[in-house]
């Protein structure tokens, strides 16, 4: 596997708190790996960190190079949506694509005035007089526009509606995504990007809890839901996390050889977002 | 690097577009007076308002600082509103980016941070007074333009009373000389600002002036000196770009001109280049000028706000 980010005891401390603590992962080419973490995590700092945007200690290492010192030869192969209100609202998207053109050699104009004739954006409008929805839209198109290899998406989703959610992440994956990129996100609804990502990391408190393929969930993790005396003979065996819905007790295992758990009541891979709960909590009980 | 300043300066123009609407609107209201003006004249007797034009009872050399004099005082009006301008340009380059959160986007393009940096530097301190020269000129000509149609009309000759004795082109290259070689000496003034937009949270008006104000005060009245007080105020009428006078002496004198009028001499003949560009100070500014942009490269990369 090639290796597109390399992070080796990566740290940064803001005071006395330690917003990314000893973190090491790689991100491997034509993976959407997601981001998972509670509101100050570290995700945030830690993309910053990968993008150039903020120094940090330890090694860590994007397409090959050091983003803090060379962040203008990074972004050359990087593009990021940090969230919607980041294109400044005085211009207007002629502007805004002229700027883009003349500094940055991997632009191509045609293909974004091409997606933008597939929306509303008219190309004399100023940024402050689109939707936010629109704003995205338009961030998205000129991104999509851009040949680079390594795509980091920080909420990219954040106060849209249904309807524009959805059609990003279509966007996102029919547009965009190809086997030569790769895509880093963050987002808190992670039900809505659960089966685009190949791989997914979980942080909490500046630490990763976890980081596996999307693949290796199914064998690693099983929610047995169980009641009564199934449910008791399932907690000796040390789930990580139990909860309770509808009055069933759920419980998570994880690397529990299935055999154990047969006849113990309905066995399931559980979604991202419970086991995210499972490991954040369980770790913290 | 050129075609990413190219980018980068065109870009201050869009986000500040009062660079250029600034000069426009005041060449347009001097052009107005000068409509009005002329015309008030006119309710006058004939004889007397080419007597007061001073076109037919003087020689070429006063006909000329007469028109010099219009020249200048249009070219005062629009420096001064100029450096108001330019203190808050400054002010504002970087803190506005901050405070829209606009920055994010703008360092996720392929530029360094001095690259950025140093376009609002040079939008400061050439493009912002070439663009106010350009608008200077313009309303030069059209009022000279007012002038010549009020005198035809008076059946004088245009061509010969302001035209043949308007003397554009040493004018010109004078005041363009004087902007620039301005806007150099007091770059440090201009750096301290762009360090102060950088870094400040909130109201950086307050806060580039408060310290400028200050410190001169704090240092009279605890060491005696006036050392900071002589490099902040006393400098600035200190340019050294005329032949042995500075700046504020030779405009405070009238006679100077006067003088200059019976003695047809051009105005580009006083400014000494090689006096401006041997003085110690002008160095020594733009080494203060640096340190300052520096540290607003440095701001504006290890700051994190967001």
């Amino acid at each position: 596997m090639t290796s597109l980010v390399s992070a080796r005891n990566v740290s940064k401390s803001f005071g006395n708190v330690r917003a990314v603590d000893n973190v090491s992962f790689d991100i491997g080419k034509g993976k959407i790996t997601g981001l998972i973490g509670p509101n100050g995590a570290g995700k945030t700092t830690l993309l910053k960190a990968a993008l150039g945007l903020t120094d940090c200690e330890g090694s860590l290492s994007v397409l090959g190079l050091d983003p803090f010192r060379q962040r203008k030869d990074l972004m050359q192969n990087i593009c990021f949506i940090a969230d919607v209100a980041v294109l400044p609202r005085w211009i207007r998207v002629s502007q805004l694509l002229d700027f883009i053109e003349s500094i940055h050699p991997k632009f191509s104009r045609s293909r974004t005035e091409e997606l933008l004739g597939q929306t509303r954006i008219q190309p004399t409008a100023k940024v402050k007089e689109l939707s936010k929805g629109m704003v995205t839209q338009l961030h998205l198109s000129i991104i999509t526009a851009i040949d680079a290899r390594l795509l980091v998406l920080d909420e990219p989703t954040l106060g849209l509606d249904i309807i524009f959610r959805k059609e990003f992440y279509a966007n996102l994956v029919n547009d965009y995504f190809d086997e030569e990129r790769t895509i880093l996100i963050t987002t808190h609804q992670v039900e809505e990007i659960e089966n685009l990502l190949t791989d997914v990391m979980f942080i909490n408190d500046g630490r990763i809890v976890l980081d596996a393929g999307m693949d290796e969930l199914p064998e690693k993790y099983v929610e047995l839901m169980a009641t009564g005396e199934q449910a008791d003979r399932a907690r000796s065996l040390n789930p990580i996390y139990e909860r309770e819905v509808f009055g069933k007790n759920v419980l998570m295992f994880e690397d529990i050889a299935r055999e154990k758990l047969q006849g113990l009541g309905e066995m399931r891979t559980p979604a991202i977002a419970d086991l995210f709960v499972a490991k954040v909590k369980g770790a913290a009980a | 690097m050129i075609v990413n300043q190219m980018a980068l300066i065109r870009r201050e123009l869009w986000e500040h577009r009062s660079i250029y609407v600034t000069p426009l609107v005041i060449g347009l209201i001097i052009v107005m007076m000068s409509v009005t003006g002329h015309v008030a004249i006119s309710t006058m007797d004939q004889a007397v308002d080419l007597a007061l034009l001073g076109a037919t009872n003087v020689g070429e050399n006063e006909r000329a600082v007469a028109i010099n004099v219009m020249l200048i005082s249009v070219s005062t009006v629009m420096v001064l509103a100029m450096w108001v301008l330019t203190v808050f340009y400054a002010l504002d380059s970087l803190y506005a980016e901050r405070k829209d959160r606009s920055i994010l986007f703008w360092r996720s393009m392929p530029t360094t941070d001095a690259e950025t940096v140093i376009s609002k530097l040079l939008t400061a301190v050439v493009i912002i007074p070439l663009i106010t020269f350009a608008v200077i000129a313009a309303t030069h000509l059209i009022t000279l333009v007012i002038t010549s149609i009020w005198v035809a009309i008076r059946g004088a000759n245009a061509v010969h009373l302001v035209w043949a004795a308007a003397p554009l082109i040493d004018n010109w290259m004078t005041t363009l000389t004087v902007m620039l070689a301005l806007a150099l000496w007091l770059s440090p003034l201009i750096g301290w600002f762009l360090l102060v937009s950088a870094y400040t949270r909130r109201s950086p008006l307050l806060m580039a002036f408060l310290p400028i104000v200050l410190l001169p005060l704090l240092e009279k009245s605890l060491l005696g000196t006036t050392i900071f007080a002589d490099a902040i105020f006393v400098r600035s009428g200190k340019l050294p770009l005329f032949k042995g006078i500075e700046a504020a002496e030779f405009f405070e004198s009238a006679g100077n001109l006067q003088e200059m009028a019976h003695s047809g001499i051009s105005l580009i003949s006083i400014i000494d280049l090689g006096r401006f560009l041997s003085s110690p100070g002008l160095w020594l500014g733009l080494i203060v000028c640096g340190l300052f942009t520096t540290a607003a490269i440095y701001v504006r990369r290890y700051r994190d706000d967001s």
